[in-house]
């Protein structure tokens, strides 16, 4: 973080103002009674002597150089969890979102600065550097190995720019960056449904980095680049894959900036729901033998920020069928009230190991709570947080994504798929 | 991309979620109404987890509360209480707490007799029905027992000293002790956050262990409420297993942990129940109609629009948004119905806050008919299909009479027996 000196040279914004223009419809700010219902439910609370109840009544107040200079706005995730659970709506996470634009890039916590610079690099939109030309090369090159080692997938598509496709869908860097084998689940599962499907070669990262850093141009930059190339190619219908604030940061980035998207957002959550209830995806939850017991987090820019109820009904239905209706272990509180992880809004990139463990030890307990071998979840975030999570408090859990138990329970998961599955699972569907 | 539209057609649609609200969810889905519950949170995690029936009338503390009614229908004709008779509330209540046991959070059976209930301050109030984790507080009060009162630095609002100075005349036997919670030493505490790490198993014994030290031979420990969130009943009975003494909870002052354990549980389980609920949103606009009314409600990525054949009104008073204030008066905040108020501002309040006699502005409210109708100013029903429940209506003092639990659960039941009668006269 930054020194002292730095700090005082910080611009002073009012937050009184801010406020007020930011207020969403309903809320109010002055109505504020200083309950603590907010403070109460939020993890943050404490780090840096602040806390949501702090920020609104310190802006109230017009304590604008505190708040102008809290390095807490780094420690909020912006989950939204003091909105949901204030009697008056009011929505802290707007206010961190200002604080973060006052600091200046240099000053911003590196690893997220980083990210985001990476993603401006290229048309990639990839904050972990993999340009537009490699992206396409490692997809051909990881399919190319697909075909070659199953049989049943010698003839996959694995479609780049293809103009007029149904789904366009966008892809988490950290694949073909760093684990290009864990792209094959979700091809074999487009391909068992038979979507007619694309990547587009620009702008197919997920992540924005860009949005955490608070600088609305920056968020504007990276969202216009990915809504363009899905206009440019004529898709009907974009489908966010595994990853959360992906799906925030598009929806939210277009209705923010005006920007024309001509296509549906989807989560590709729901569209597992629907191809498992029109029986496309006949999966079942015969491989779980030894009845191993699975959790769920609920991502919260997929849930409390985004599609809300629905798409929490849809992850517990898929969970349910995958695993099996008594071996799937509800977290407590879950859907739109569940917790942050702690790793999302940046923290998991902000080098703030400390109080982002701190933050997590609320999710730890309710993993631990469920006595859960496996936690199930859509976001990558959500999955490196909680892993760390399990390290460092001592967990007996793993965490693993949808895709991959999908394949294992249709029988095509590769061998080499099966990085996030323990030794309990490792075998399922290899005994031939 | 545009903004998806989702449609909900349901019998009864109850808007608030606070306590009257989810009753009535309750209440009809045990009648099979199609129920669809819409709002944001209300005042519901303000609660101390009693349930009040009629605690005080003409400044006296009531023993029995079903007398107490008996006597409050003639002294006061207008109440809610004056529209139902003791059978039916009594029914009423059994019904809601027989419901939130098999949710998940036991609750005492409402008896005769009001109990005397713990308050953090030290002193004891009147109450019909408390949660089992409470329950064992009120027996070591009314026995005198020797009983250890533990608290944790850092959390603010709840000192073992204010109880026991305060009880000093009537409990002698109280003893104190401040012990560090286990893993949150140094920090500013929560309720809710001690709540949630003695749900998981790990974060038991550690307390426990620390409160076994300092026992002392006492039969009872109380601590301020903190055993679990999702389940109480489960960790209470774990601790008082591990420190071996009869253990009891406390309420603390909000934000507190009895209120959100409510919601929570509402949330969780009533859906299961065959309850459209939408606890995140508020309802922007309402519409009334002929055949029922239209409700919208914006999230997010969509709107809402719930069409109802009939709508139950638990908004609350001015904290939940039922009722607004402003120069000119009270405004009933939805459907702007006729609100029963003080002829003017210099009528709203006495000169002295703690005048016995209440305040004028404290019995404001929807004036309703017998079926817990709001009335026109001509005294007509505005419409047929239009219900209201709880601290939105008229003629009551919830504060002052110890009845908010009491006033909510038997509207509620009122209300929506009413409704129902409605539905399958006119399906």
């Amino acid at each position: 973080m930054m020194s002292g000196q730095d700090i005082d040279q910080m611009e002073v914004m009012n937050f009184q103002k801010l406020a007020h223009e930011l207020l969403p419809g309903g809320a109010s700010f002055e109505s504020c009674i200083a309950c603590g219902l907010c403070a109460s439910g939020c993890p943050a609370s404490g780090f840096y002597g602040m806390d949501p109840r702090r920020f609104i009544r310190m802006a109230m107040l017009g304590l604008n150089e505190e708040l102008s200079r809290t390095p807490w706005v780094w420690t909020c995730t912006q989950c939204k969890r003091c909105q949901y659970v204030c009697p008056m709506s009011i929505d802290v996470s707007v206010l961190v979102a200002a604080a973060r634009s006052n600091w200046p890039k240099a000053k911003v916590p590196k690893g997220i600065m980083r990210s985001c610079d990476a993603q401006l690099r290229d048309v990639s939109t990839s904050a972990m550097g993999v340009r537009s030309e490699d992206f396409v090369e490692i997809v051909e090159e990881t399919a190319e190995e697909l075909r070659g080692s199953d049989r049943r997938f010698a003839d996959i598509k694995v479609p780049v720019d293809k103009k007029g496709a149904e789904f366009i869908i966008n892809q988490n860097s950290r694949e073909p960056a760093a684990e290009p084998e864990e792209l094959a689940p979700l091809w074999k599962i487009f391909d068992y449904v038979g979507a007619d499907w694309t990547y587009a070669s620009k702008g197919w990262a997920a992540e924005n980095f860009c949005m955490f850093t608070g600088d609305d141009e920056l968020w504007k930059q990276m969202v216009k680049t990915r809504v363009d190339a899905i206009n440019e190619l004529g898709c009907k219908t974009w489908i966010n894959t595994e990853c959360g604030h992906s799906f925030y940061t598009i929806w939210k980035g277009v209705e923010r900036f005006g920007l024309k998207a001509d296509f549906e957002a989807g989560s590709l959550v729901s569209y597992y729901a629907k191809w498992i209830r029109e029986g496309k995806l006949p999966v079942n939850s015969d491989w779980n033998r030894d009845n191993l017991k699975f959790t769920l987090q609920d991502p919260c820019q997929l849930v409390r920020k985004s599609i809300g109820d629905p798409v929490a009904d849809d992850l517990r239905f898929v969970a349910r069928t995958l695993v099996g209706e008594d071996n799937f272990i509800d977290m407590q509180p879950g859907g739109n009230a569940n917790y942050c992880c702690g790793g999302g809004g940046g923290f998991l990139q902000a080098g703030m190991s400390e109080q982002r463990r701190a933050y997590g030890r609320r999710k730890f307990d309710q993993i631990a709570t469920t006595k859960a071998d496996y936690v199930l979840t859509p976001c990558h975030n959500c999955h490196s947080q909680m892993e760390d999570l399990g390290e460092f408090y001592g967990g007996q859990y793993r965490v693993v994504h949808f895709w991959t138990l999908i394949c294992l329970s249709l029988g095509i998961l590769g061998p080499d798929e099966r990085k996030y599955l323990g030794p309990d699972l490792a075998g399922i569907g290899l005994e031939t | 991309m545009k903004r998806e539209l989702r449609r909900v057609e349901t019998g009864l649609a109850i808007i608030g979620a606070g306590l009257a609200g989810f009753a009535a969810s309750i209440f009809a889905l045990r009648r099979g109404l199609d129920t669809a519950q819409l709002g944001h949170t209300g005042a519901i995690a303000y609660t101390t987890g009693y349930f009040d029936l009629l605690g005080v009338m003409d400044g006296r503390v009531l023993d029995e509360p079903w007398a107490g009614l008996d006597a409050l229908r003639e002294a006061e004709p207008a109440h809610p209480f004056a529209r139902l008779g003791n059978d039916e509330i009594r029914e009423a209540f059994e019904i809601f707490t027989d419901a939130i046991s098999d949710m998940g959070i036991a609750y005492s059976k409402p008896g005769d007799h009001n109990l005397s209930a713990l308050l953090p301050s030290g002193v004891a109030k009147p109450t019909l029905s408390v949660p089992a984790t409470m329950l064992p507080g009120v027996e070591a009060f009314r026995t005198g027992a020797k009983t250890l009162i533990v608290d944790f630095p850092g959390l603010q609002g709840f000192s073992a000293t204010e109880f026991k100075v305060n009880f000093a005349a009537s409990w002698p036997a109280l003893s104190v002790c401040r012990i560090e919670f286990p893993g949150f030493e140094g920090q500013q505490l929560y309720p809710e956050v001690l709540a949630r790490s003695l749900e998981a198993p790990h974060g038991r014994e550690p307390l426990a262990e620390k409160i076994r030290a300092v026992l002392d031979g006492a039969e009872y420990v109380g601590l301020p409420a903190v055993l679990g969130m999702h389940a109480p009943d489960e960790v209470h009975a774990d601790m008082e297993r591990r420190i071996g003494a009869r253990l009891f909870e406390i309420p603390t002052i909000p934000p507190a942990v009895p209120g959100i354990r409510l919601r929570e549980m509402f949330e969780r389980e009533l859906p299961r129940r065959g309850l459209v609920l939408v606890p995140q949103l508020k309802v922007s606009r309402s519409e009334l109609g002929a055949d029922g009314a239209v409700h919208h409600l914006q999230g997010p990525l969509e709107d809402l629009e719930i069409s109802a054949r009939a709508t139950l009104l638990a908004t609350g008073r001015f904290l939940s948004g039922g009722l607004y204030a402003d120069q000119a008066g009270l405004r009933e905040t939805l459907l702007g119905l006729p609100v029963v108020q003080p002829s003017g501002r210099d009528n709203w309040y006495r000169r002295d806050y703690l005048d016995p006699r209440g305040h004028q502005l404290n019995r404001a409210g929807l004036e309703t008919d017998a079926q817990f109708r709001p009335l026109d100013a001509a005294g007509a029903p505005v419409n047929p299909r239009l219900f209201a429940a709880g601290a939105v209506l008229a003629h009551q003092d919830w504060v002052r009479q110890r009845c908010g639990a009491g006033l909510a659960i038997a509207a509620a039941y009122g209300a929506v027996k009413a409704a129902a009668e409605m539905l399958n006269g006119s399906a």
